[in-house]
């Protein structure tokens, strides 16, 4: 399958044994316990909701709300099971529900920073040119894409999650995760080349 | 634009370089914020906080509180008589947002009547209904009427969606509610009595009339109508709120906005 070569099948991320300890203290309503959970997923969870809204301001106000829905639905949370991605699935379901009540325009507003120290010192300055022209076509390809397929592919590149976490994450069965990640490349290749016959 | 077709492993190298340079939200104190969150009472109606032992009032706030609900709950349409005389006569705090299962949450709608056009309301509100006219806002998404057909005490709510620059409330769908009815404001009693320790109350002038704004956590506010009864009303979006009158209308604007916004919008409505 094309694309998704790379895709790695060791378990999950993260720290589970201290999670689950974490887990079933603030299960027990220890605020505290949960705060550190917090403090340990906030960047991951923000920017889950970024590459879904699109806006800092949103993707920090759907971790927020998301991490408050954690907490009232850790009584459902399965012990032992692995936090982050049952996390991760709260923070996409709230931020595509709230773009989605929201109305929002189908092309997201993702932006990147740019002129970042990088590895592109290492370029000529063509080489950096062309990486850069191709980011912007891959960008703006990505920012038309439906939120779930754009979802798909930044838990394999941006996020590097496991095959058993993008399962989880994604609320699928693990067998069908390679599938989904390709097809979701075959519309990110075919987003790119629309935009390309337009310009040409 | 790149006209060749990226090989497989240049499109994997450019996501994952594309992934390290998204301009991403960097949250630091969220744990702060969610925790606050999590001391709150839980989310749900608002007579759910009122009735839940685990929120401590002022004894005098609460016991107004449940007076007032139990006038209202006896006197059906008291509510809609109230509106001549408004009295922010004390202000505690309550979380409304959605932040349970969001079957039980309540709507921003819920309450405000009967969804009609711009047009039915300015026909049958018997007031002059007015419509901010700030080019954020545009027209309302949706117009709610209720009390009595043709009677003096109608009360007209805008419900404006998602627009540009207004941070959405905790409401999905909702970032401004503006409602309007025939009343004016007394400031007498609005000397700080029940402000709950998150929200500021603030007497100014809006429009060259009385106002006042409401700051801080969601709130229900007491109000006394012409016959000395005290009303609650429930601020329906854990926004900001501006309470004014103009020309014999009390006009509410609730939005997550600062102070010098919500007085730019007040002073656009024609």
């Amino acid at each position: 399958m094309g694309g998704v070569k790379g895709l790695r099948t060791d378990s999950v991320e993260g720290r589970p044994t201290e999670d689950a300890a974490l887990v079933e203290r603030s299960k027990n309503g220890d605020q505290d316990a949960y705060g550190e959970l917090v403090t340990r997923y906030q960047a991951i969870a923000a920017r889950t909701a970024y590459v879904i809204t699109g806006t800092a301001a949103d993707a920090e106000d759907v971790a927020q709300d998301a991490f408050v829905k954690a907490y009232y639905a850790l009584d459902r949370f399965r012990s032992g099971a692995p936090f982050r991605p049952w996390l991760l699935r709260i923070v996409a379901n709230e931020a595509i529900n709230r773009r989605k009540a929201a109305g929002r325009r189908p092309t997201v507003g993702l932006s990147v920073v740019e002129d970042r120290a990088s590895g592109d010192t290492a370029l000529s300055p063509e080489a950096s040119a062309l990486a850069q022209e191709r980011r912007e076509v891959v960008l703006d390809a990505l920012r038309k894409m439906r939120e779930e397929d754009r979802l798909v592919i930044a838990y394999r590149y941006f996020f590097d999650l496991s095959e058993v976490e993008m399962a989880e994450a994604l609320g699928v069965a693990r067998g069908t995760v390679k599938s989904r990640l390709s097809r979701a490349i075959a519309r990110l290749r075919a987003a790119m080349e629309g935009d390309q016959l337009h310009d040409a | 634009m790149t006209r060749e077709r990226m090989t497989e492993q240049e499109l994997d190298a450019t996501l994952a370089d594309l992934g390290e340079r998204l301009a991403y939200p960097r949250p630091t104190r969220l744990a702060d914020a969610v925790s606050a969150r999590l001391r709150e009472p839980r989310a749900g109606r608002w007579w759910d906080a009122v009735r839940s032992p685990r929120y401590a009032f002022a004894p005098l706030v609460a016991t107004l509180a449940v007076f007032a609900l139990v006038i209202v709950l006896a006197v059906p349409g008291a509510r809609a008589a109230a509106s001549d005389f408004l009295h922010a006569w004390g202000i505690d705090i309550f979380r409304v947002p959605a932040i349970a299962t969001p079957a039980v949450s309540p709507s921003p709608r819920s309450g405000l009547g009967a969804l009609t056009t711009l047009a039915d309301a300015r026909a049958r509100a018997g007031f002059p209904v007015r419509v901010p006219s700030d080019p954020r806002l545009g027209t309302p998404d949706e117009v709610y009427r209720e009390g009595p057909d043709a009677g003096a005490r109608q009360r007209i709510s805008l419900v404006y969606g998602q627009r540009a620059g207004i941070p959405i409330s905790h409401e999905p769908g909702v970032s401004v509610l503006v409602v309007e009815f025939r009343g004016t404001v007394d400031e007498n009693l609005t000397g700080g009595k029940g402000v709950g320790p998150d929200t500021r109350i603030e007497s100014l002038s809006v429009n060259g009339g009385r106002g006042l704004w409401l700051e801080g956590a969601p709130h229900l506010f007491f109000y006394r109508d012409p016959s000395g009864i005290i009303q609650t009303e429930t601020l329906r979006l854990a926004g900001n709120t501006l309470i004014w009158e103009q020309d014999g209308v009390t006009f509410r604007l609730e939005a997550q906005v600062s102070r010098e916004d919500a007085l730019r919008i007040a002073a656009s409505f024609r």
